[in-house]
């Protein structure tokens, strides 16, 4: 392990000159990866990894992507190997990549045994938070032979995302009750563990679905009714972003009062990519934006009943 | 059988049965998360009011235990209709096509029209349905009539091509666009506002009515078809009429509230075991039996977990399960 480790270290310094191949690197399920040079043919099997592939600018290396790989465009059209939780192993295997770019949660672990299996090296990652994430596009950069790139775009990533978090942080009496929804017909939530809630939490707001067991959890009107929303942030898919009439005329709801409903794009905050750093700039401005109105409202009274 | 079964229980079965509904109504509009006192309640419910608590429990709360009344009452009568029709104990509302023809319709808006919740869902779930139970009747139907064989054996065959129809929809559908429709499918009594109960009730008290009125039929049938007949009942009109009413009432109520499972199946057996097979008897009881048990797993629903909200159709299968279990074995499988 140790060993390991330190070889990834020693391989990541000397990939930072463009060289470093063979290397061996050690991917989130604890398997080691071993290239002897840089790979000529990837696959990415998760819309994050196509995004983070052309981020790192070796998207010329992308021989097959999943039918979600959406963005940036030209990923749109690229070959298709099937989907995130259904890849084709045999398509996969047709076009002879010699590294495979996966997840742990979404891709079927039997999958990628079975490419594993045809000899195919696969890199399975699993970032749960925005610091692995760009952890993420650090170590995809060492394997495409782009270290230094990756060590730049996430630092810079780094650097908007302290930004963002300073511009959200309030003096510590201010904090928004959010509701993150990711259906509004039924309501779902993002709870505690997803990425919403931590770019909620990051903005310096508190997620009220945090409180549910779930990850996902479905609440009702009267949830909402009781949990009093200051700033709505809808995950908006395919169209499906607004709320029923019969949900919205709740005035005891404050987002739903106020107008401080904000759709985001659905792929971007459920992604582990690195777009999510302007979700977080935009849910950030969003909160901002609240507490200003909000000490406005509240200034001629003595700090208000919060 | 019937004569005996039919004697069986005294009047005081039906009292139980009305107090049950009842409870369980008042019980669901009590609880929620948030909290309202006893006394606000009743000031409430007797004098209405424009405050947080009294519109909680005057535009959520009791629509949403009313709907869950009515929906539950439904299925279980149609659910009797169909096992009398059908003269087969696993027959339930959703047999002959209602729930793959709902399903095509909502499925239809939510990829054509509009991902949202559209007004628009449940006229085309409700037209699916119809549209589905008319031609596997239709289907079924010869000169001499139409056999309870002929119609299972129709809808099977049509619920099987709308299954490909809609495995189709959803695996060729954009991502995004369906899970919406299926949430909605899965059954829901979450939007019960005081227009849809309104607009839902005439709908189940004719049916229910329509079906009441032909209990005699409905024993008859029972009999089979031979029986039925030499006792000079018309009995294909009395099929015709209970198949369109009970598919009508099945369909208007998956178009407020999408496929609830277990209630239609299950509750009138449980019914059954109260008051006997004479559907004079059989027909209310299982409307106030599917009520109160649909109102109770609503509110375990909305309340028991702390994931949020859980699909009433499985908790009416969860619960309802060992409950008439228990119902069905103690009474010697008699029904």
């Amino acid at each position: 392990m140790m060993a390991a480790a330190l070889l990834l270290t020693a391989m990541a310094v000397s990939a930072s000159s463009g060289e470093g191949f063979p290397l061996a690197v050690r991917d989130d399920r604890g398997a080691t990866i071993r290239l002897a040079a840089p790979p000529r043919r990837v696959v990415s099997l998760a819309p994050s990894l196509t995004e983070i592939v052309f981020l790192l600018g070796r998207q010329e290396l992308l021989a097959g992507v999943t039918r979600y790989c959406n963005f940036p465009p030209p990923a749109a059209s690229l070959p298709k190997v099937g989907g995130v939780t259904d890849p084709d192993v045999e398509r996969v295997v047709a076009l002879a990549p010699d590294l495979v770019l996966c997840t742990t949660d979404g891709n079927p672990r039997e999958k990628v045994h079975a490419l594993e299996e045809m000899g195919i090296p696969c890199f399975a990652v699993a970032p749960q938070d925005l610091a692995a994430v760009f952890a993420t596009i650090e170590r995809v950069g060492i394997l495409l032979g782009a270290a230094d790139r990756g060590r730049a775009e996430a630092a810079a990533l780094r650097r908007r995302a302290d930004r963002a978090r300073a511009a959200g942080e309030g003096d510590g009496r201010d904090v928004p009750r959010v509701l993150f929804a990711v259906s509004t017909s039924p309501i779902i939530a993002a709870g505690a563990g997803t990425f919403m809630d931590e770019l909620v939490r990051l903005a310096g707001g508190w997620n009220v679905a945090a409180g549910y067991s779930g990850r996902y959890p479905r609440l009702s009107v009267e949830d909402l009714v009781s949990a009093r929303p200051d700033v709505v942030f809808v995950a908006g898919m395919a169209g499906a972003e607004r709320f029923p009439e019969e949900v919205k005329r709740w005035k005891e709801i404050p987002a739903f009062r106020d107008g401080s409903v904000h759709t985001l794009e659905g792929d971007v905050v459920t992604r582990p990519g690195p777009r999510l750093v302007g979700a977080l700039e935009q849910v950030s401005a969003a909160l901002a934006a609240w507490r200003a109105g909000h000490a406005k409202a509240v200034a001629p009274g003595a700090g208000g009943k919060r | 059988m019937t004569r005996r079964a039919a004697g069986k229980g005294s009047g005081a079965v039906f009292p139980v049965l009305v107090a049950a509904l009842l409870g369980a109504v008042a019980l669901s509009t009590s609880t929620g998360p948030v909290a309202i006192p006893f006394r606000k309640m009743a000031e409430a419910l007797l004098h209405g009011g424009d405050d947080t608590p009294s519109r909680v429990l005057l535009s959520l709360r009791l629509p949403r235990a009313l709907l869950g009344a009515l929906v539950g009452g439904a299925l279980a009568s149609s659910g009797v209709a169909f096992q009398a029709l059908l003269r087969n104990p696993l027959a339930d509302p959703y047999i002959l096509g209602v729930s793959g023809g709902a399903a095509v319709g909502a499925l239809t808006v939510a990829l054509f029209l509009s991902a949202e919740a559209s007004p628009a869902l449940p006229l085309f779930a409700f037209l699916g349905a119809a549209m589905s139970a008319l031609s596997v009747f239709l289907l079924a139907r010869r000169k001499s009539g139409v056999s309870p064989e002929r119609l299972i054996l129709m809808g099977v065959v049509v619920g099987a091509f709308l299954n490909a129809v809609i495995m189709l929809m959803v695996t060729l559908s954009p991502p995004g666009k369906i899970p919406g429709a299926l949430y909605w499918l899965m059954g829901d009594l979450g939007l019960g506002t005081p227009r849809r109960v309104a607009v839902l009730f005439p709908y189940v008290a004719s049916g229910f009515a329509v079906l009441f009125l032909l209990s005699r039929g409905l024993d008859l049938l029972l009999l089979g078809d031979q029986a039925a007949f030499q006792t000079g009942l018309s009995v294909e009109r009395v099929k015709t009429a209970t198949y369109l009413t009970a598919s009508l009432l099945a369909g208007s109520v998956v178009a407020v509230s999408g496929l609830i499972g277990f209630v239609g199946l299950i509750v009138p057996h449980g019914a059954r075991v109260l008051v006997g097979s004479g559907h004079r008897r059989l027909l209310p009881a299982a409307f106030l039996l599917g009520g109160a048990f649909l109102v109770l797993s609503d509110t375990i629903a909305r309340t028991a977990s702390p994931a949020g909200e859980l699909p009433v159709g499985a908790v009416t299968a969860l619960a309802g399960a060992p409950f008439f279990l228990y119902l069905l074995r103690r009474n010697g499988g008699r029904s």
